[in-house]
């Protein structure tokens, strides 16, 4: 209330301005057809008093304009600033910006639930771009849910599934032969470095495709050697899995390399004051240093789930039924290739938006500072 | 009476650079030992070397008899009974105060919860923080944290304590309440080892004074020897910059 109020008090600096350019685009609108549903149709008394309120608005806006022309350095003492013609001024562009809410609200909002319920209503594909999307959204919203579903799955658990096998990696990584060790304890040290490193880049140095292609056609070569019928397979083997397996795997070289540099970041006073409290090396880590390294990771690894949203499209070639693969199946259905596209951008943006707010929301909970939307790995 | 710890021929060098060029030193239980000399002489090293923060090259440390260069000891065990005062403190960034002292006591020391928090709360108690015990340790002072620092090595009950330059990182204003609590430390009989610039601390406190310049041991004697009558030119020169400075 208290806000309402100040709005309406408020001096606007450039209120003749900004109110002549909604008077302009409220015109403009007014031109358009009107929507099937509007209730500012061509004989409405509403429009009318809307057109007659933008008329003396403009009127005065324009006396305004030529007054600031004539007395461009003292135009802050000529009768414009005056009470009398700044009051009615100020009130008139209120009631203009009233004005372009009720056009909005009409030509634009009522426009596109017309357009809308007109589309999905349609027997057929209509032409229109907007129309048209909408239709084929309406049509395909079963494969486009399954495909959101399938898409969030399998970024979630891919995640998570990732987070924990990186933790063993890294650990696997970071582990220093010490003085006590002996032959064997040096040599499995050296080897899990070894092996963690070879991992890390043989999964960034290759695309994730490629990765899906080969697991997904790996994981059927090692079926087919076993004694299992294909119906069997395929029951235990689908693209999902597969799908779900290289986002699990591509996540983890990445995560593995994020969750090193946060414990490197970790100063080393940290473990030092651990050990000379007595703690063992392990007891250091996992009680000092790996809590507040993951702590500080946190924003990474939402980025994380974020770019698994967003580059898990690439697993729609083993077709596993992500929101990619149900965009190419509707596609395929109604050959309408643009609109279709544009869906799935829009679905993508909408889910990567929303993650991205949730992890802010999350990050700012643990206090650790957060990112907008990622970049692709 | 048998030496609490005792160094011999310690050597170590940081690739090519040598850092320390043989040590001998023998500390007694209830001792207070300062280290002093000037940056860059090896204190800070040789300590570190005490509780194998560094591993030397070559040399002995015995500690309660036991020798930590022999690969066969169990370092983390002697380590529990040695503790360590950091000059950038080091307390663990996550915990708050009283975790902060019950972390070694109850994963090393197998301590119940109860049991670790009741020494915490003694220890605390003691160096002066008692209404600090739920604190963020990255909330407080650097006073404060130097104290909850101590009261942490406190809480496993060593045997002997090292101090790597406790005051160095903080305000003058703030270096007394740091060095009353290490004086009360001192007169309950704590073997201590400290490295410090503090002089005016290491002439009151200490019963011995160790001048350390460029990888060894130069001088050593009471307080009043040493600072009295230096016998070493190099000792002199040291001192009296100090105490122009000062």
């Amino acid at each position: 209330m208290r806000n309402l109020v100040d709005f309406i008090k408020k001096d606007r600096r450039y209120g003749y301005l900004t109110g002549m350019i909604l008077t302009a685009l409220n015109v403009w609108m007014w031109c358009s057809a009107p929507a099937k549903l509007g209730f500012l149709g061509t004989d409405s008394i509403l429009l009318y008093l809307l057109a007659a309120v933008c008329g003396v608005f403009a009127v005065m806006a324009l006396i305004a304009g030529a007054v600031k022309l004539t007395h461009w350095r003292s135009y802050s003492e000529t009768v414009m600033r005056k009470p009398a013609m700044r009051n009615p001024g100020r009130y008139l562009y209120l009631l203009v910006l009233a004005a372009f809410a009720v056009t909005v609200t009409d030509r634009i909002v009522l426009g596109f639930v017309s357009l809308a319920k007109d589309s999905v209503a349609a027997e057929s594909n209509p032409q229109g771009f907007l129309a048209s999307m909408i239709y084929m959204f309406w049509k395909g919203r079963s494969m486009f849910g399954l495909g959101v579903w399938t898409t969030v799955r399998i970024a979630l658990l891919g995640t998570a599934v990732a987070f924990v096998l990186a933790m063993l990696l890294v650990t696997l990584r970071i582990l220093k032969p010490v003085r006590q060790d002996n032959d064997l304890a040096r040599f499995c040290k050296k080897l899990g470095s070894g092996f963690s490193k070879i991992y890390i880049t043989v999964i960034r140095g290759t695309p994730m495709m490629v990765q899906a292609l080969i697991i997904y056609y790996a994981g059927f070569g090692l079926l087919k050697n076993s004694a299992m019928t294909i119906t069997e397979i395929n029951h235990i083997w689908s693209a999902f899995m597969a799908g779900l397996i290289t986002v699990s795997l591509n996540s983890t070289a990445y995560l593995a390399e994020v969750l090193r540099g946060g414990i490197e970041a970790i100063d080393v006073g940290q473990t030092e004051a651990a050990r000379s409290l007595g703690m063992t090396n392990w007891q250091a880590m996992r009680k000092v240093v790996i809590p507040q390294a993951v702590k500080n990771s946190i924003p990474a690894i939402g980025n994380e789930f974020i770019i698994n949203i967003k580059d898990s499209s690439v697993l729609s070639v083993i077709a596993c039924f992500d929101l990619m693969f149900a965009t190419t199946s509707v596609v395929g259905i109604y050959y309408r290739q643009l609109e279709v596209y544009c869906i799935a951008a829009i679905t993508y943006l909408i889910l990567t938006y929303l993650s991205s707010l949730l992890m802010k929301a999350i990050a700012k909970k643990m206090d650790t500072p957060a990112r907008g939307i990622p970049s692709s790995n | 009476m048998e030496p609490i710890l005792k160094i011999e021929k310690l050597e170590k060098s940081f690739g090519s650079l040598k850092v320390l060029k043989g040590i001998d030193l023998e500390v007694y239980p209830g001792e207070v030992v300062c280290i002093i000399g000037a940056s860059g002489s090896g204190k800070s090293t040789l300590l570190r070397c005490i509780n194998l923060l560094e591993e030397a090259d070559s040399g002995h440390v015995w500690f309660e008899g036991r020798d930590l260069m022999d690969l066969s000891t169990n370092l983390n065990k002697l380590r529990e009974r040695i503790g360590m005062v950091f000059q950038s403190f080091n307390l663990f960034a996550n915990k708050n105060a009283l975790d902060n002292c019950t972390m070694a006591p109850m994963s090393v020391k197998r301590l119940s919860r109860q049991r670790a928090g009741e020494l915490a709360v003694k220890h605390l108690t003691d160096v002066g923080l008692r209404e600090f015990i739920h604190a963020d340790s990255r909330r407080l002072s650097g006073g404060q944290k130097q104290r909850v620092a101590i009261a942490r090595a406190l809480c496993m009950e060593p045997d002997m304590m090292l101090f790597d330059e406790p005051t160095s990182a903080l305000d003058p204003e703030i270096v007394g309440e740091v060095l009353d609590v290490m004086k009360r430390l001192a007169g309950e009989g704590m073997t201590m080892v400290v490295v410090t610039h503090e002089m005016a601390f290491a002439k009151e406190v200490s019963d011995r004074v160790v001048f350390m310049d460029d990888g060894v041991i130069l001088e050593q004697g009471s307080p009043a020897e040493v600072f009295g009558h230096p016998k070493e030119p190099r000792t002199k020169e040291f001192l009296s910059r100090y105490l122009e400075d000062k």
